[in-house]
């Protein structure tokens, strides 16, 4: 299906700002302009929100801003959910009623809305936090809705990996290392954004490229030659695909096997890919250990009364 | 496809935002580690895709990638949080714009004026000995100078000349 009618060739004389508006005129006149035009605002709605809400030094008693920042943020995800969308050609207005993602009454679909809004909370509370401490708690919340996530996909093992590997041991490496290394109190470099305009500017545009390709792939365009809306490939490429390395579903709905197949897969296809995986940590792991345990050069991590790390300062001082 | 299934489309959708907001907080914090976090949250928005296409295609394949890209988190975790301690060790401060001296040789340096009129902290470099006074041409003076500092006169050259007079 021909998702926009070709735009004819500019006439060569013409100023590149008229070709620019005559590309915008031609854009406006599409059947679905108007949904991506709201889709656009409600983007702009929530970077908006995601600039107010990153630390500009504000001090702490305006918590105006950071609440209407987060007002605004919660506003553009709830409308990206819901907006319904306009019914400009018959096999949108089919497929489904609301702008992203179809809102079905089932008890999976409540859950993935769940799990989908605290990730993305949490998220943006992550990123906008001006403690690290805070930070590193809010993306221990993104991951646990992230292995939600992974569960509602049928994807245990990786759940169960995820909030073991990832929250059990690297967010709280992350604390340590917080609790190590924090000057006293809220560090200039937390409390100053770096640039917040710019940033919010480019994820903007980063998330405008990216939802306007994902809403045309699933809609217009189909994976595979599958049936636009619904983005299910046909059941034979299904059936190739887990003939060519292990079904992860029966295609009839029966049993599966769960961890067993996952593991099968990993040690007998991909056991190179393991084994220098397995090499790359150990890798890691003895460089991490050189690197934190060299003793820097002047620091001060010295105990107190040991001759060799005397402060030059209190030489100076005995000397005169 | 069991009716009220969420599509593939959402799950792509919110690892794309989860995306996004990695992004945004690693061009626009300064913290070491927030930044680092944020591109935790940039493997994860990517690893929610690979689990869903995993989920939409019926095999392993996209789980397999992701258990790979869990493992490379963790050993890209421990490598960056050993360089945080050193350089927290040797600048008293996570703000990765004092660590501008590590750009290419031919770089200007980028001007970083949204910070608000507030100095930097102190960085506690180590005090020079008495004798090793610096020399007036000397490049920047107070970075890496225990380090780029050339040696020093010997303490006892000055005053032996002068007895000799």
């Amino acid at each position: 299906m021909v998702l926009f009618d070709p735009i004819p060739a500019v006439v060569s004389g013409a100023s590149p700002l008229s070709q620019l508006l005559d590309s915008l005129e031609m854009a406006l006149a599409q059947p679905h302009a108007g949904s991506i035009l709201r889709a656009l605002v409600v983007l702009v709605v929530g970077a908006a929100g995601v600039y107010l809400m990153l630390p500009r030094g504000q001090p702490a008693g305006r918590r105006l801003e950071r609440y209407l920042g987060a007002a605004l943020a919660t506003a553009a995800l709830v409308l990206l959910a819901t907006m319904p969308l306009q019914s400009g050609s018959a096999s949108i207005a089919q497929s489904q009623s609301t702008f992203l993602w179809a809102l079905e009454s089932k008890s999976t679909c409540y859950a993935f809305h769940l799990l989908a809004f605290v990730s993305l909370a949490s998220a943006l509370l992550m990123v906008t936090s001006r403690n690290p401490v805070y930070s590193a708690l809010w993306f221990a919340l993104v991951l646990l809705g992230n292995s939600g996530l992974y569960l509602l996909q049928k994807a245990e093992f990786l759940a169960a990996a995820t909030v073991i590997i990832y929250t059990g041991a690297i967010v709280v490496t992350f604390l340590f290392v917080i609790m190590l290394a924090q000057p006293r109190g809220t560090a200039r470099s937390d409390r100053y954004s770096r640039e917040p305009l710019l940033a919010s500017a480019t994820g903007l545009v980063l998330a405008s490229v990216l939802l306007g390709t994902l809403h045309y792939a699933g809609r217009y365009e189909s994976w595979g030659h599958g049936t636009a809306g619904t983005m299910r490939p046909p059941a034979q490429l299904i059936e190739a695909s887990a003939a060519a390395s292990g079904a992860f579903r029966e295609i009839g709905g029966g049993n599966r096997e769960h961890v067993s197949g996952l593991g099968k897969t990993l040690f007998v296809d991909h056991v190179a890919a393991v084994e220098t995986i397995g090499i790359l940590l150990l890798a890691a792991v003895v460089g991490a250990v050189l690197i934190a345990g060299h003793k820097v050069e002047g620091s001060f991590v010295s105990p107190k009364g040991n001759p060799a790390f005397q402060r030059p300062d209190h030489d100076h001082n005995r000397r005169n | 496809m069991p009716a009220g299934e969420p599509i593939l489309n959402n799950y792509l959708i919110v690892g794309a935002l989860l995306f996004t907001f990695g992004l945004v907080g690693f061009l626009a914090r300064r913290n070491l580690i927030v930044m680092f976090l944020c591109a935790e949250l940039m493997l994860q928005g990517v690893s929610l895709t690979l689990v869903a296409f995993s989920a939409f295609h019926g095999t392993w394949s996209g789980q397999v990638l992701a258990i790979f890209s869990l493992a490379l988190a963790a050993a890209e975790a421990g490598i960056a949080l050993a360089l945080f301690v050193v350089l927290f060790r040797r600048g008293s401060s996570l703000d990765v714009s004092l660590w501008q001296d590590l750009r290419e040789a031919d770089q200007p340096p980028v001007p970083d004026e949204s910070a608000g009129d507030e100095k930097p902290p102190e960085t506690s470099w180590p005090h020079l000995p008495p004798a090793g006074v610096l020399p007036q041409d000397a490049p920047e003076p107070n970075v890496h100078a225990h380090k780029s500092a050339p040696p020093p006169e010997p303490i006892g050259a000055e005053a032996a000349g002068r007895k000799h007079a």
